[in-house]
């Protein structure tokens, strides 16, 4: 078993209610093929550095989890598939870092204007 | 038989600007250390983009290591990170 993180980001004409059945359904996948999930973020509404596929923005769910090499077959399969997602990735690590939150100033920034 | 002083090169003054060309390092402007290794180093990630908006150009070009002063360790490292956030578009 090892530790690893995997951003997604969808598209930004999604509606809520979807997005939360996207992470519901990443997360199902992670638990289905023996995984365990470690911590959920979401970054929220964020500016691209260039537009992607015509898009401006976008939304980014993060994860961190422990898994096999099936879990990353599984998420990399229904990943490329998914018509609501732009961009993802998955980055091995030895050790996670749980504490340190880089994104969630810039998301609470967004609410309150 | 009494020897010359070297005076000539004494006098001459020490400006920091004063450089042969561009790329030639001047004591005064860079440091010699590596800012990223150390105890204290700030931790090299995909995620920490303040960090990493450091070692890029104004076209999305990476700085190298002649300018930035960072250890060859450390820039192999910067680079794949630079890399995996451009992927996600953060930088």
């Amino acid at each position: 078993m090892n530790f690893y993180e995997h951003t997604l980001i969808a598209k930004q004409d999604i509606s809520t209610p979807d997005l939360e059945k996207i992470e519901k359904k990443y997360e199902d996948i992670i638990t289905k093929t023996a995984g365990k999930v470690i911590k959920v973020e979401k970054w929220g509404l964020m500016n691209f550095a260039k537009k992607i596929r015509a898009y401006n923005k976008g939304f980014y769910i993060h994860y961190k989890f422990e898994g096999e090499s099936k879990t990353l077959e599984e998420i990399k399969k229904n990943s490329i598939i998914d018509n609501s997602l732009l961009r993802h990735l998955t980055v091995k690590y030895k050790k996670l870092d749980t504490e340190t939150e880089y994104f969630k100033e810039k998301y609470n920034n967004e609410k309150k204007k | 038989m009494k020897r010359k002083s070297n005076k000539k090169f004494n006098k001459r003054p020490q400006n920091p600007l004063n450089k042969l060309s561009l790329f030639q390092k001047s004591d005064s402007r860079f440091s010699k250390t590596c800012p990223l290794s150390g105890k204290d180093a700030p931790a090299v990630d995909y995620k920490n983009i303040k960090l990493l908006k450091r070692y890029i150009s104004d076209t999305d070009k990476i700085m190298p290591a002649r300018i930035t002063s960072v250890s060859q360790n450390k820039q192999r490292k910067l680079t794949s990170e630079i890399k995996k956030a451009k992927i996600l578009g953060l930088i």
